[in-house]
């Protein structure tokens, strides 16, 4: 197992020059400039000018780049050109929002998505499957913005229970603050929810139809144990990699609802420094996202050993 | 198992009934206010944003402020005198202004910010431009010598907004081109900036020495009261959630609300509706360096004959009462508001505007329209223009880019013929983007620039207005852009809030009930 973790450690670390190499030359493909957003539609070509030199953006990229990268390694990820502070602490500030607020939501898509799953593959085939299943269907369908919209006006606006927007830290107001990422999670929880929903329905009935389980119920096991032990336990393997997946998409692309609820999130930092081309901030942004995807991947990896000891890691 | 399970249930209800009830109170004298997002730096001498001005325009000042008719007033200036035929202008500052920081604000701080603006600032160019010197011709009085009379020179330091803002000398000193610092956002203004957290908010807070001005609070000028401790700027992108945000009391006011809102929330009770009193308008730029539109004003004229604006109104702000259809390039009221070449304005007339461009020799080109998406209403006007120009016979081709890609390609005149903006109200001519040669559009042949010069060079305010009289029927006749009209935009905000400023969102002066 560890000579395993250790060579995929070093697959990682390959995989992560290549991405930051693609990082920065796809970031500086973009046409545009931060200079002309810092400086406003009244900028003449010498204040241009100037700026650019001073940001040290007159440089040749091959420059740029090397010199970001020996910044990078020894963990500065530089300052941001907008915020004017470093970028580790502006991705710091993004991370407990999205960290958080992807856990609330993955707590929501188990509570939700697994039991149901359960039950409808358990009845499948019946009325309750069919209508478990479109409720689904529809959770999955319905915009995001759409459901986050009508959540703040009726629990916001109309009966004034939870806070519209906006989400101070919890390291400065305390647990209670938690409750400003109760409306965005069950927005964001509604889709994924749906998704494990139907995942844990399908491996479910895969697994069911398995010799094994045959087995099982002609020993005379009672039913509800055969579902937990023979069968939820080896879908559960399908669907560990899936919340994997879900929760690393939580973190990085959650978009939508962060805007909607005004959320200082990492989607909505990324995608406001592509507008705004803060270079730096986009750079140590995606560096973080890859590395993160990279990390989760080696986890749910690692798990499937731990669910399943017949699972060999080579 | 079975305890363990009840046990982690009363523990999960006892959170969430604690998550409820620890409703946070928020802390008097707090205001906040929902901003359409992200400001740029607050160095509001260098950033045109009005996001950053918004905010600067709390902590910065500058030596005249823009009364509620857009007249300049005295702020941190006391009084001046104009000598040498309009080329020498001296500034007496008044005395006792104190900087956050508790250095008293001197001429050499106000030469230092004057010499960084002209050299960097966003607008520093239309008055430094000609400046022969400025020197601190006494601890409260400052001496600006100019090659030629500027008559706008007032109002062209009236405003943070890329304007002449005071910084401390050794503040200037050490910023250059670059934004200055965080740490180093030290104005003279009734509040001072406290904290900047990414993506959650902006903070000021009440500068408790500050000294008002005597004359009673009028637009931005006259005194200005810090009522509220904090103001706290939030960004929140969605319109939606700003009127939802201030429906529910997260938000004492909010900005920029999309005209489909505006009849609905001016009968909504939970909220005050707040229409700003000078218009922004949409302009269209022609590209006069290169291309099919140089120099052919017969083409730009037919362009220009095809188009029925009040459309484009329609589809880009809704309700008749946030727009008004009309070609003077100031709105009605303003001393500078003039009917010259109007009749020219939106014609619509789609035949008409086929034979000037056969006449014009046009022969059915692609026209390449660079437009945003970022703002909604460009590119609905666009859109709406693009057919119109179809049904004339002209061949539009629209180019849709990011606003930082707009920005970067419409400095270079060889990627497009026309491009979208929109213009904010300005209180002399001389600020508008079209009338500055290197604007991109750059109009510049001899009949505009003598004019131009005739314009800032007089400081007789009846004989600039018949210049500009005669330099909007040139607008009209050469096309440099087109005015789409004169937009409102509003706000909302809570009805307690009393005294707010009809110039735009400042917060001095403004209480709670």
């Amino acid at each position: 197992m560890w000579s395993y973790a250790l060579k995929r450690g070093g697959a990682t670390a390959v995989t992560l020059v290549a991405a930051s190499v693609v990082i920065f030359a796809f970031i500086h493909l973009i046409p545009g400039d931060p200079i002309y957003v810092l400086l406003g539609d009244t900028a003449t070509p010498d204040q241009v000018d100037a700026l650019r030199r001073q940001l040290g953006l007159d440089q040749p990229i091959i420059i740029q780049y090397l010199r970001w990268a020996a910044q990078a390694l020894s963990g500065d990820l530089g300052r941001s050109i907008f915020f004017q502070a470093p970028v580790v602490s502006v991705i710091a500030d993004g991370a407990e929002t999205s960290i958080l607020l992807a856990s609330i939501t993955m707590v929501w898509v188990v509570l939700i998505g697994v039991p149901i799953g359960t039950i409808a593959a358990v009845k499948h085939g019946s009325w309750l499957d069919q209508g478990l299943s479109g409720a689904a269907m529809l959770m999955a369908s319905v915009p995001t913005f759409w459901v986050g919209l009508y959540l703040i006006l009726i629990f916001a606006a109309r009966l004034g229970w939870l806070p519209s927007s906006g989400y101070p830290s919890i390291f400065e107001g305390g647990i209670g603050n938690l409750r400003y990422l109760i409306l965005p999670s069950l927005t964001l929880a509604a889709p994924n929810a749906a998704l494990i929903l139907r995942l844990t329905r399908a491996s479910m009935l895969d697994v069911s139809r398995e010799d094994y389980v045959r087995t099982a119920r002609a020993k005379g096991i009672r039913p509800w144990q055969v579902v937990r032990r023979h069968i939820l336990r080896n879908a559960l393997l399908t669907i560990v990699s899936a919340f994997g997946f879900t929760f690393a998409a939580l973190l990085s692309e959650a978009v939508v609802t962060e805007t909607v609820f005004a959320l200082p999130g990492i989607g909505r930092l990324v995608v406001q420094s592509i507008l705004r081309r803060d270079y730096p901030v986009i750079q140590g942004v995606i560096l973080v996202i890859v590395v993160l995807y990279l990390a989760i991947n080696l986890i749910v990896d690692l798990s499937y050993r731990l669910l399943d000891p017949r699972v060999e890691l080579q | 198992m079975r305890s363990r399970v009840g046990a982690l249930m009363r523990g999960a209800a006892a959170m969430i009934v604690a998550l409820f009830l620890t409703a946070q109170a928020h802390a008097a004298g707090v205001l906040r206010e929902a901003t359409i997002g992200e400001p740029p730096p607050l160095d509001v001498m260098l950033t045109t944003a009005d996001v950053a001005a918004v905010i600067g325009r709390h902590i910065f000042e500058t030596l005249y402020a823009l009364d509620s008719t857009y007249s300049p007033r005295p702020l941190l200036a006391d009084s001046d005198r104009v000598d040498d035929g309009g080329k020498t202008i001296v500034i007496t500052l008044r005395q006792g202004v104190l900087f956050h920081n508790g250095k008293e604000m001197t001429a050499a701080d106000v030469v230092a910010s004057m010499k960084r603006w002209g050299q960097f600032g966003a607008r520093g160019k239309l008055l430094m431009g000609n400046a022969v010197s400025v020197e601190a011709s006494g601890k409260y009085e400052v001496t600006l010598k100019l090659s030629a009379p500027n008559g706008a020179w007032k109002s062209l330091i009236a405003d943070v907004n890329g304007g002449l803002a005071i910084y401390p000398e050794e503040i200037v000193g050490k910023a250059g081109a670059q934004p200055i610092e965080q740490k180093d956002y030290v104005g003279t203004g009734p509040y001072k900036f406290k904290e900047w957290r990414p993506n959650r908010y902006v903070e000021v807070e009440k500068f408790d020495r500050y000294v008002p001005r005597k004359e009673e609070g009028d637009g931005f000028a006259g005194a200005r009261v810090a009522n509220f401790d904090t103001i706290r700027f939030v960004p929140v992108p969605d319109v939606a959630t700003r009127v939802s945000g201030v429906q529910a009391g997260d938000y004492d006011y909010a900005e920029m609300i999309s005209g489909d809102l505006f009849d609905e929330l001016s009968a909504d009770k939970s909220v005050h509706v707040v229409r700003n009193n000078a218009p922004i308008f949409g302009l269209f730029f022609m590209n006069s360096k290169e291309g099919i539109l140089k120099d052919n004003y017969k083409l730009r004229r037919a362009i220009q004959m095809a188009l029925d604006k009040s459309q484009a109104q329609r589809v880009a702000f809704g309700p008749k009462g946030l727009w008004d259809a009309q070609g003077s390039i100031f709105p009605k009221g303003s001393f500078w508001y003039s009917t010259a070449g109007t009749e020219a304005y939106s014609q619509h007339d789609a035949k008409k505007a086929k034979e000037l461009a056969k006449e014009a020799g046009y022969t059915g080109t692609p026209i390449r329209l660079l437009v945003s998406t970022n703002y909604q209403a460009h590119f609905d006007e666009a859109t709406v223009f693009t057919r119109q120009l179809a049904e004339a016979g002209i061949n539009v081709q629209m180019m849709v880019v990011d606003w930082a890609t707009l920005l970067k390609m419409r400095g270079q005149s060889e990627q497009w013929d026309i491009y979208v903006t929109h213009h904010g109200f300005q209180p002399d001519p001389l600020l508008l983007t079209f009338l500055n040669p290197t604007y991109p559009g750059w109009w510049d042949n001899p009949e505009i620039n003598a004019l131009r010069t005739e314009l800032t060079n007089s400081s007789d305010q009846t004989a600039r207005k018949a210049t500009w009289d005669k330099i909007q029927a040139l607008f009209y006749e050469q096309v440099p852009a087109m005015k789409v009209g004169d937009a409102y935009t509003y706000d909302i905000a809570s009805p307690k809030l009393k005294g707010l400023n009809p110039n735009g969102p400042a917060f001095w002066n403004v209480s709670a009930k």
